[in-house]
């Protein structure tokens, strides 16, 4: 069976320097207004050879006949599109194309909830897909500019909430995990994400699956998973050049004012890629820098990323993967309280300077991964996937009382198969291996191993598909004693008339990161102190949902969540010190709501994505129950775009309700979070040019203690791609 | 004729003679729920509408019997003689609450002008006719019971700036038992 293709591909590889003198490749990808690939979209060169797009959404139409040619491309409930694209003999063309809808809708394809490729409308859990194509138009310059957008997601100072999973603990264990190309990167040492790891323009979709993922994840999935699914290399030699640039309103008023001129941010990247039908490469190099729009705020970035490809046979394929990135900061934590800087005012806190406890402070921040991915599929009816990844941080923080340091490494391997015995079975499983090592002076020097079995089976039961499934994690600290966690989960999908519903019920955990175990740290006046016997936290997770076409140009999709977690881990106050502990038993429930409509015109996309959150502590013997600290109770983000040719106007207001509870700073002012995004695109052949104002409004707010969030910021990014 | 129109289209229009207003409300209805201007604020540690300088005064030692009274005074610039003695501000001098017995704490709020201040300090007055123009007279009857210091080296007076607010955290020490006469800062 692969005899005849590589006989096949012999042939194809002996008459391509004759034939690439005079024929070329064209490629693309197809999504839809939503940024949701298009999958069976019939794409035709006209009078040259058409081809449908695959799972993904690309596409690409080989040996078209050098020169001018017509491109169309139509897709059932699409309306159709077409343009003229120049093919250079002996190269590739690209062409992005989003669709507008049609009478129907036609639901994409994603691939982390199931860590396989399956279509949207058969996913048993809530699923938010951000595209490049969604990215580019928000005119984003970081990942997780990117995933704030989504609905039910909010960020408090860097740390990601999914539905109000992880509060904010300085970065500390986070509840939601992050993979890129489906390989898990949070820190070995403190558990959380940086955001960088993946250039922004290296990222061709980003997937939010919300809820509890700890059946196929293990792991810090407790709340969610984010999976950053970086581009395809297409043949041919390509490049892409992007700068930006902007500048930081000045604080709202004259008593705020903290520097004699404006703060400015810059930067840019550039992206070279070469591919064949064999082999395929592209690199990143970028930086940027930031003065910051508080006191002692600036930052230099600088970063280099990778991406290797090898198809030995058709069924075949090696990806590797990779990036490095340095990042000096300086710490703007901790504003001002009354008589902590030189020159206040008369103000009771000024928000934009900082504590001069903390003046000086900077950290230096080294990070990056390796990863190498084999996945073949040796017939229609299997895939297997083998992969190896190795993450690294290194931080160094700079301060007055004396310098702060951490070397963590992650090293991960997994192995997986998904089969489909029967039309209406499929079948996956792995295991999964992971060794944390860290040497810190503040977490001392430590390992921790993670062994992990996981299974899932979905059958198709009538007009309903049913997926159950489990993992078993073994977790030990410094080659101790093994303890086990086991996670199960149940889901079922069944189309109505009414729209699709889908259900689950599963349990997720997260383990204590080696941070949170065997952190010792002065806070003066506290003292924070290690507690190695700290225990994963538990939870069992339940949601009901809903997705509707309920017009042509009218899509809703609702859940009902719930979550009861125990053992949660938190740091608690124990004379003069704080130590991390399992304390409280906690409730996560409210309701998403996403409605995205294309009234009027299909130039014009609205959307309204609400959640309300209910999160409490329950009581115990010594504490009545209360609101979890730093849970927003509503998250509401309005959306509204038109696209006009090669001319593209945007707004979104995002607003979240004022934290019910802080911790530490319970008396400090804290107000509601009402931002006005306004954004600008215009395309002209291979450029585009995007203007972004954030906070337009300039709306000064503060989620984490004693800092703000970021001011009125407008950046112009100028992208040519090759 | 499209001339002869337009009075019909504007008859029409009439239907809603309030649309204007309507619009102004709904206007300011979405600038309300976009929040604008209700962030965080500044907030002043003085009494509000307070412009100058606020903060607390520490009492130290016993309180002279020949007290007259007690004036907290700013000066823009240091006094370089003796002649400056008397360019301060506010001006009559603002008399500062006596303290009851003991040591203790008392807050203030000095009104001034929009300056920069680099002497912020407490004098005390002996009972008796001050002549602003006898420098004897000053040398016998005033003292520096205390000033604001610089909170990064309280060796120097602290600068202070009054913009528009009250400027406050200008907390400082009268000590009753360690004041300073004129010839101390002015030797003769």
């Amino acid at each position: 069976m692969i005899g005849r293709p590589l006989a096949v591909l012999s042939a194809l590889a002996l008459a391509a320097p004759v034939a690439a003198q005079q024929t070329g490749t064209i490629v693309g990808t197809v999504h839809d207004s939503a940024g949701a690939p298009v999958a069976g979209a019939k794409v035709d060169a006209v009078g040259a050879a058409f081809t449908l797009t695959g799972a993904a959404g690309r596409f690409r139409l080989r040996e078209i006949p050098a020169g001018t040619v017509r491109v169309r491309v139509a897709a059932f409930a699409f309306r159709p599109d077409s343009t003229q694209l120049t093919v250079p003999a002996g190269d590739s063309v690209a062409w992005e194309v989003i669709l507008r809808p049609g009478v129907f809708y036609i639901p994409g394809v994603v691939v982390t909830a199931g860590k396989r490729p399956e279509s949207l409308e058969n996913v048993t859990a809530s699923v938010e897909v951000e595209s490049d194509s969604v990215i580019a138009r928000h005119a984003v310059t970081t990942i997780d500019e990117a995933v704030n957008r989504v609905a039910g997601v909010q960020f408090i100072d860097g740390q990601v909430n999914i539905r109000g999973s992880s509060g904010f603990q300085q970065g500390l264990g986070a509840r939601v995990l992050l993979l890129v190309d489906g390989v898990p990167m949070n820190e070995a040492d403190r558990g959380g994400i940086d955001w960088d790891l993946v250039p922004v323009d290296d990222a061709e979709r980003v997937e939010v699956v919300k809820g509890a993922g700890s059946s196929l994840y293990g792991s810090a999935a407790l709340g969610g998973v984010v999976n950053i699914i970086t581009r395809d290399i297409p043949e041919g030699i390509h490049g892409r050049v992007r700068f930006f640039g902007g500048g930081f309103a000045n604080p709202p008023d004259s008593l705020w004012k903290f520097r004699s001129f404006t703060g400015m941010q810059g930067g840019g990247s550039l992206t070279g890629s070469f591919g064949t039908d064999q082999v395929r490469g592209a690199l990143t190099v970028g930086g940027h820098h930031s003065d910051g729009y508080r006191q002692q705020d600036a930052s230099d970035y600088l970063q280099v990323a990778g991406r290797g490809e090898w198809l030995p046979d058709p069924l075949t394929r090696v990806l590797f993967t990779g990036s490095w990135a340095t990042n000096q900061f300086q710490e703007p934590l901790a504003w001002c309280g009354p008589n902590q800087c030189p020159n206040m005012r008369g103000l009771s806190y000024q928000p934009f300077l900082v504590d001069t406890a903390d003046s000086g402070n900077r950290t230096r921040s080294d990070h990056g991964y390796l990863t190498a991915t084999v996945t073949r599929t040796p017939d229609e009816n299997t895939t297997w996937m083998a992969r190896a990844s190795w993450l690294r941080t290194h931080f160094t923080d700079f301060q007055r009382a004396g310098n702060d340091f951490a070397v963590a490494d992650r090293f991960g391997a997994e192995g997986r198969i998904v089969t489909t015995p029967t039309s209406d079975q499929t079948v996956t499983v792995g295991a999964e291996a992971t060794e944390s090592q860290v040497t810190s002076d503040i977490f001392q020097n430590h390992t921790q191993e993670e062994f992990a079995a996981y299974g899932e089976a979905e059958r198709v039961v009538g007009a309903a598909r049913l997926t159950a499934g489990a993992r078993v994690d073994l977790l030990a600290d410094d080659g101790g004693g093994l303890s086990a966690v086991i996670s199960p989960r149940v889901a079922a999908v069944l189309p109505t008339g009414i729209g699709i519903w889908r259900a689950s019920v599963g349990r997720g955990f997260r383990a204590a990161s080696l941070g949170e175990k065997y952190v010792t740290t002065p806070v003066p006046p506290f003292q924070v102190v290690p507690n190695p016997t700290l225990r994963p936290e538990t939870a069992w997770s339940g949601e009901l949902g809903n997705t509707a076409v309920v017009t042509s140009w009218l899509r809703t999709n609702a859940a009902l969540f719930y979550t009861r977690a125990s053992e949660y881990i938190a740091p608690e106050l124990v004379g003069d010190s704080i130590q991390f502990q399992n304390v409280q038993r906690v409730t996560l429930a409210g309701l998403d709501l996403n409605v995205t409509a294309t009234p009027f015109t299909p130039n014009l996309t609205a959307s309204l994505s609400y959640t309300y959150l209910d999160a409490r502590e329950l009581a115990t013997d010594s504490a009545p129950s209360q609101p979890l600290a730093f849970r927003p109770r509503h998250l509401l983000t309005l959306s509204a775009d038109y696209v006009w040719g090669p001319v593209s106007v945007g707004a979104d207001f995002r607003y979240s309700s004022r934290f019910d509870r802080v911790e530490l700073y319970e008396t400090d002012p804290r107000v509601a979070g009402k931002v006005l995004d306004l954004r600008a695109g215009w395309r002209l052949g291979a450029f585009d040019v995007r203007v972004l104002a954030t906070n337009a409004l300039n709306y000064v707010y503060n989620l984490a203690p004693r800092t703000l969030e970021p001011v009125g910021t407008v950046t112009m990014t100028v992208t040519y791609v090759y | 004729m499209r001339f002869a129109l337009t009075p019909v289209k504007l008859t029409g229009r009439r239907k809603c003679p309030n649309c204007l207003k309507m619009r102004r409300l709904q206007f300011l209805i979405i600038a309300s729920l976009l929040g604008c201007n209700d962030g965080l604020q500044p907030t002043t540690i003085c009494p509000p509408g307070l412009v100058g300088i606020c903060g607390h005064v520490t009492f130290r030692g016993t309180l002279p019997d020949s007290t007259d009274a007690v004036y907290l005074v700013a000066y823009s610039a240091f006094p370089q003689s003796e002649a400056d003695l008397f360019n301060f501000r506010p001006f009559p001098p603002q008399v500062l609450g006596l303290p009851p017995a003991g040591d203790s704490v008392v807050a203030y709020g000095l009104p001034l002008p929009n300056d920069q201040y680099h002497w912020v300090v407490a004098v005390w007055k002996k009972v008796g006719n001050l002549n602003p123009s006898d420098t004897a007279s000053a040398d016998s009857l005033l003292r520096e019971a205390g000033y604001y210091r610089d909170p990064a080296d309280t060796t120097k007076p602290g600068v202070v700036t009054v913009q528009s607010a009250g400027a406050g955290g200008i907390d400082f020490i009268v000590d009753f038992s360690n004041m300073h006469s004129v010839s101390y800062f002015f030797p003769p």
